[in-house]
């Protein structure tokens, strides 16, 4: 049984509440491993986009033992769970990708989508034709 | 955000096209980097099992590149749920014959291998397998990039990888640039329906032109034409230029109006046919099949092979200048006659002009090609 796709969003999508419970996500920004709690498994990421710090805590019970770096980037692959707390992606993957170009990957997401909607409004008119 | 839920294929209630004319789609012999959402909606074929539609393009083998998510390992196979944003699909990576067998390294040869200072080539081979081994075992977290064809089995659709390697990808600069370049490839190839491209604009002129250029060829020689100017051989193209403005008005229906189709035929009979005739002479001219002595108002054309002043002209340069000393042993280069036939007789001579005169004297003997470009003449 495969899991469903998961779907690449900006950390400050991942807090909006527009995500649905289960929902399979990919994220992933200028996130920084600010403290690892290895009694809970919760790692938090931090971002910073326009002028404001975005938290994302990743359930990382899946991906134990992972080598924790404070300061690193990661990109992480789970699910959402909607906790009392807030938003807690529980992850199947935690990357450490440091070092990656950030602008131009937020670039590659914004074309994709953006091609997206263009081909599902594409869509849309045909049928309307 | 829904903006990831993709419309299914909007060609998907068309006809797909006879398998016939499959091959003429380049994108069916490419591997082709589709989503793969797009490769878990696209409709098979009714005709052969293992083709699929995108958008009326057969797709018969495919590309893929994401991330590791699920991972089956069998005897002599892995099975790689692989996860590029947009969906998940299995790939099925089979264990290479040779990676098997590494398990059990050869002994004997090894001792006396060991003892050599140079290069050992049992070792490298045991290093390269290694390597092989490590670059096609995954882990789930890891990227893997898979070609090959895909097909349903169990109601569901899989690689068959032909090729499939993991992608070292710390700084995801693969992903990256696999991400912006496949929205381009779907504008600009598989998005775009695919059309047989007949040549329906210059077909019918090219070949126009190139039947009046034969047409005056064939006179040309029938009578031994040696010059001839454009309005001597006009009427001959006449037939041409009247049965396409014949055919035109059967192809608008019956009309009332005689005037109504002068109008729409566009330019006039007359004009059609100098045009014509411009043209293939042009044709002609590139040929070297006949040529102007003169460039001047009047347009007196020669026909190369019948000038027998030409003729001369250029046997005189080849028996004069074989007998000097930097010709004797290979003859005269084309372009030496050339440009001594240009200087002694017309500037206007072309070099396909010239060598159909040389293969005119040759056919005569009288002359003698020494290598492609050489030409020589015993006196």
């Amino acid at each position: 049984m495969l899991p469903a796709a998961a779907v690449a969003y900006f950390p400050w999508e991942i807090n909006s509440g527009s995500l649905q419970e289960g929902e399979s996500v990919r994220t992933f920004g200028r996130q920084v491993l600010l403290y690892y709690q290895p009694e809970e498994s919760k790692a938090t990421l931090t971002t910073r986009h326009a002028s404001a710090q975005h938290k994302v805590i990743v359930h990382t019970l899946f991906v134990e033992p992972f080598n924790a770096i404070i300061g690193a980037q990661y990109m992480v692959l789970g699910e959402i769970e909607n906790c009392e707390g807030g938003v807690v992606v529980r992850a199947r993957v935690l990357n450490c990708v440091d070092g990656v170009n950030l602008a131009l990957f937020q670039k590659a997401v914004n074309q994709q989508r953006s091609f997206f909607r263009e081909s599902e409004s594409k869509y849309c008119s045909a049928l309307l034709c | 955000m829904r903006t990831q839920v993709r419309c299914p294929n909007p060609m998907s209630q068309e006809d797909e096209p006879p398998s016939t004319l499959w091959g003429l789609d380049p994108i069916f012999s490419a591997f082709a980097r589709l989503y793969i959402k797009d490769l878990l909606q696209i409709r098979e074929s009714c005709q052969v099992p293992g083709i699929f539609f995108y958008n009326s393009h057969p797709i018969y083998k495919v590309d893929v590149l994401g991330t590791v998510v699920c991972k089956r390992e069998r005897d002599d196979f892995f099975c790689y749920g692989v996860d590029d944003g947009t969906g998940v699909i299995n790939c099925l990576c089979w264990k290479n014959e040779k990676w098997r067998e590494s398990g059990d390294p050869p002994v004997a040869p090894r001792a006396s291998a060991q003892s050599e200072p140079g290069l050992n080539a049992l070792a490298e081979l045991k290093k390269l397998r290694e390597a092989q081994r490590r670059y096609s075992q995954l882990e789930i977290g890891e990227t893997l990039r898979a070609r090959g064809p895909m097909k349903t089995s169990r109601q569901q659709r899989e690689v068959m990888a032909s090729t499939f390697y993991k992608v070292n990808d710390p700084v995801m600069a693969e992903q990256i640039a696999w991400m912006m370049e496949v929205p381009d490839l779907y504008r600009k190839c598989y998005d775009k329906p695919f059309q047989l491209q007949a040549n329906s604009t210059s077909g019918p002129t090219v070949g126009r032109v190139n039947r009046a250029a034969q047409i005056l060829k064939d006179f040309l020689k029938e009578k031994t034409v040696t010059k001839f100017r454009p309005y001597d051989v006009l009427d001959l193209l006449q037939p041409l230029v009247c049965s396409l403005s014949q055919a035109k008005p059967g192809d608008q229906g019956p009309q009332k109006d005689p005037s109504a189709q002068a109008i729409v035929a566009g330019p006039s009979a007359g004009q059609q046919l100098r045009q014509l005739l411009k043209e293939s002479l042009q044709v002609l001219q590139d040929q070297g099949a006949v040529y102007r002595k003169v460039k001047s108002q009047d347009e007196l054309y020669h026909v190369t092979e019948q000038d027998k002043d030409l003729l001369i002209a250029v046997k005189d340069v080849i028996r004069e200048d074989s007998k000097r000393e930097k010709y004797a042993e290979k003859g005269c280069h084309v372009l030496h006659v050339l440009s001594a036939v240009r200087q002694r007789y017309s500037p206007n001579i072309s070099k396909e002009a010239l060598e159909l005169v040389l293969r005119t004297l040759e056919c005569n003997s009288d002359v003698i090609s020494t290598t492609t470009n050489h030409y020589t003449m015993f006196s």
